[in-house]
């Protein structure tokens, strides 16, 4: 019996010996720092690049900036973690290293020789060599083979019992840092919607070497760190982190463009949070949950005073928006009614029947109320004290784009559903939810009101996807049935599941990945359904548990335990600690 | 009265549609209790299949024979969509085969996405609906005060055959009996010496292979297809399935038969017309899933969703 065998990965696929670790790691970690230096194409690939009208950004060599520093930082940084001994969780670091490095490199190479018309642009053509985007591809692969000879080990665990000031230290230089992150990823490739030619592969450029870093942070360890500090002082990493937010109209972000884009993110995670309720603790599969965004929607077009509106009601926004929250409750209740009798997959399909339902009666404008395919347009914008929320605004010295009073409210709004929610699943009716997704019969036995708890889940839902709603008319200032479509659905559960289920910083991730990512990648838009639809395959083939799983869902739905160790892997351990007879202990010698 | 014999006629040729597209999504939930959901896909990309070997593979002189082109035409359909089926099934289903219910379910939702907008994107001109050639007798039968066409009435009679057929194989045969089972215990059927994939890829096949047939007759019935009839359809089919109680072929067909009903029924005499035909058919969905979830012939205790 091995000492390592609670911690290698039970089923590797490519072995290799652990003294080449070293060598591999020196030798991806040098190569990427030369790739950085190389020209990365062999000429100017556009007519009137006004962007690059010269080879600058592609072969420069002491003038780096964009992709290929951050490749020689990824490169260097390998070398790092490479060399510096006694790293906890080293060969994750490597390897999220590695795959970021590789990713930069394949992501430039198939736009350059795309768009340069063949493999000539990031080789050789016409006496020009430029093999930038090769090597560092070669240089990714090898880094993480290099990970793979090393062997990977579990993520260490960090203590979190630290003096309150150093706690709260660690977590605003971390919420700090995810600000920095955000606001340079909304910039990458462009600051606002105009796009250049480089602006989509740039993004995708720069979020490989995002996801690069952020993995090599999590593999040691320092995710987890940073996340269960966070649960530990809750209040203030909630407080901190709606300051951060609220300060992103100072960043390199604040513009009017990007105020909406992030306002609209904002609307769909609340939403997002409001279907985890449903979906990720009460266990129940909704997919007609844009419904309640859209009844909210149509309830607050009618009250504030909308041209078109037939009631000729005019309620100040908060009132409006209150009665809409409200009544996309009631809706979500009634909606919710049939799990008193149905479950699983049939129950998906009630919800899917209402949401369908829904769509078809407001597009035929039922009762005059939605407007039908002519919408409810020209909704007032929210006013307080004489300032419409999409002006611009100047508080002292600080001139702020336009449409920053939305954003600010949605912020606001976020921070307390994601305050409400996280109480709400320590709570009593939040472990009833839990309890209920587990086991439904067991849950009843052991004295839990079921159906009460289950319509609770979908009326807590549906009324915090009203009130997002309200907001997200009143911001577009126009109410359709259009936006309130199946696919919208699919994809408010997809941000829920690629976020995580049952988490709050995964139902805002994903949300905010999923609305980000078609406002960069313009380029694709043709592409844009086909790849979400791929994304959702590969998601439930490759990480069912989501981007930031929680730490009892993992279990159910990557056959992993509560320890986050594989099944296979405990399996294994039990099956040798029998086979070592009592005397056999993990981690005795041979 | 004519207006509701009419009526009837239009609801049972659309019916006899939605039952070869039910028949499949009953049979794959009956032996691994998987709604899927791109099933209605497998419909539509046969569809395209049929209209694909008539605009390049048929030559001219064949086009205006319908003995000849619509035959080869369905040929065609089938083979795309079992080709699509079984390709579905090996890479997205199958891999999930021990995960949680929702995960395939998601899976699914992303295959029919995946294929609608292969369509679209991928096919000539597919952004917009296609002419379908009419690749079958174009004349009115009249059947008393009812007149239908002769596509409508093909389709009935198809469906209706193929329906039988599928039965007696699934009562009669060796493979049949295999495949019931499977659907019964998958565990206990493969120590008797059945070997589940096979069983599973065969019910994939049959499904798609039904969905193909139906995509094309559909095709040359309504003369135009565009990539969301797979979706639309889709729907209404499960629907059927549900209301005859999953798992059951005779009620996949029968309930499709009652859906084809309410939906041109409902559209002629119930409030709202046409722009809300589609909304009783959910209507009746949530009753039947609410209040006899085991469907019209389902058995009670296949219900533990």
């Amino acid at each position: 019996m091995t000492t390592t065998t609670a911690t290698v990965r039970s089923r590797p696929r490519i072995t290799l010996a652990p003294t080449l670790a070293k060598p591999l790691a020196a030798a991806g970690g040098v190569l990427a720092v030369i790739a950085a230096l190389l020209p990365w194409t062999t000429f100017v690939l556009f007519d009137n690049d006004e962007v690059n009208p010269s080879l600058q950004y592609f072969d420069a060599p002491f003038a780096l900036s964009g992709y290929r520093l951050h490749t020689m930082l990824l490169g260097l940084a390998v070398l790092v973690v490479a060399f510096v001994p006694r790293i906890p969780g080293r060969a994750r670091a490597q390897r999220a290293l590695g795959f970021g490095i590789a990713a930069i490199g394949l992501i430039s190479l198939i736009f350059l020789s795309y768009n340069g018309g063949g493999v000539g642009t990031v080789t050789a053509a016409d006496g020009d060599a430029a093999f930038g985007a090769v090597v560092a591809l070669v240089a990714g692969v090898l880094v993480v083979l290099s990970a793979i000879a090393a062997g990977i080990t579990d993520i260490p665990d960090f203590p979190t019992r630290l003096p309150r000031l150093a706690a709260y230290g660690a977590l605003v230089l971390a919420f700090a840092a995810i600000l920095f992150l955000v606001a340079e990823t909304l910039t990458a490739g462009g600051r606002s919607g105009v796009s250049n030619p480089y602006a989509g592969p740039t993004f995708l450029a720069f979020l490989g070497m995002a996801g690069g870093v952020l993995g090599a942070l999590s593999g040691v360890g320092v995710v987890r760190w940073i996340s269960a500090l966070s649960e530990r002082h809750r209040a203030f990493s909630i407080i901190i982190l709606v300051l951060c937010a609220l300060s992103l109209p100072l960043t390199s972000a604040g513009n009017a463009y990007w105020m909406t884009v992030a306002t609209t993110i904002g609307v769909y995670a609340a939403t997002a949070i409001g279907l985890n309720v449903v979906v990720g603790l009460a266990g129940l599969l909704d997919l007609g949950y844009v419904a309640f965004m859209g009844v909210g929607a149509f309830v607050a077009a009618n009250l504030s005073g909308a041209a078109t509106s037939k009631l000729g009601i005019e309620l100040p926004f908060p009132v409006a928006a209150l009665i809409a929250a409200i009544l996309a409750g009631i809706v979500g209740a009634i909606v919710g009614s049939p799990t008193l009798r149905v479950r699983g997959d049939y129950l998906a399909i009630v919800t899917l029947a209402f949401g369908e339902i829904f769509t078809r009666s407001a597009q035929n404008d039922i009762g005059g109320l939605t407007g039908g395919s002519n919408a409810i347009p020209r909704i007032p914008d929210v006013e307080l004290g004489g300032t419409a929320f999409n002006e611009e605004i100047q508080v002292g010295g600080l001139e702020l784009p336009g449409g920053v009073l939305y954003y600010f409210m949605i912020v606001l709004v976020v921070g307390a559903v994601m305050a409400v929610f996280a109480n709400l699943k320590n709570s009593r009716a939040g472990r009833a939810w839990i309890a209920i997704r587990e086991d439904e019969d067991a849950a009843r036995a052991m004295g839990i009101r079921t159906g009460k708890a289950k319509i609770m889940a979908f009326l807590v839902g549906a009324t915090l996807a009203g009130l997002a709603g309200a907001i997200f008319a009143h911001k577009l200032t126009i109410a359709s049935f259009d936006s309130f479509k199946f696919l919208e659905s699919v994809t408010l559960l997809a941000a829920v599941i690629l976020g995580g289920m049952g988490t709050i910083p995964g139902a805002v991730l994903g949300a905010s990945l999923l609305f980000v990512l078609p406002e960069k990648l313009r380029e694709f838009d043709d592409y844009r359904l086909l790849l979400f639809g791929l994304a959702l395959i590969l998601i439930m083939r490759f990480r069912p548990q989501g981007l930031v799983p929680d730490r009892v869902r993992r279990a159910e739905l990557a056959g992993e335990t509560a320890t986050g160790k594989s099944i296979d892997e405990e399996e294994a351990l039990v099956v040798e600690q029998e086979h070592d007879g009592p005397t056999g202990k993990k981690g005795g010698t041979a | 009265m004519t207006t509701l014999l009419q009526q009837i006629a239009n609801g049972i040729a659309l019916g006899a549609t939605i039952g070869l597209i039910a028949l499949g999504y009953t049979m794959v939930y009956g032996i691994i209790q998987l709604i899927n959901f791109a099933h209605g896909e497998v419909f539509m990309v046969g569809a395209f299949g049929g209209l694909a070997v008539h605009r390049w593979l048929l030559p001219e002189a064949w086009q205006g024979d319908w003995y000849i082109s619509l035959p080869l035409m369905i040929v065609g359909g089938v083979v795309v969509a079992v080709t699509i089926a079984l390709i579905m099934e090996r890479f997205a289903y199958r891999p999930l085969r021990n995960a949680p219910r929702l995960a395939p379910l998601i899976t699914a939702l992303g295959v029919s996405i995946v294929l609608q907008e292969a369509i679209r994107i991928w096919f000539p001109n597919a952004e917009s609906a296609q002419a379908y050639p009419k690749a079958f007798i174009d004349a009115q039968v009249d059947l008393g005060p009812v007149s239908i066409s002769a596509s409508k009435l093909l389709i009935i009679v198809v469906s209706v055959a193929l329906s039988v057929g599928l039965q007696l194989y699934v009562t009669k045969s060796r493979m049949g009996r295999a495949m019931r089972a499977t659907a019964q215990d998958r565990d206990t059927a493969r120590l008797m010496g059945v070997n589940p994939d096979r069983v599973i890829v065969l019910t994939f096949l049959i499904g798609a292979a039904l969905a193909g047939v139906a995509g094309v007759l559909y095709g040359v019935d309504i003369t135009n297809v565009d990539n969301a009839i797979g979706f639309q359809n889709g729907i209404f089919a499960f629907t059927a399935a549900v209301l005859g109680g999953i798992g059951s072929l005779r009620g996949a067909v029968i309930g499709a038969f009652i859906i084809g009903l309410i939906k041109t029924l409902g559209g002629q005499y119930m409030p709202g017309g046409t722009q809300y035909d589609y909304v009783w058919i959910f209507v009746v969905l949530i009753f039947v899933l609410v209040f006899r979830p085991q469907g019209l012939f389902g058995e009670a205790e296949r219900v533990r969703a």
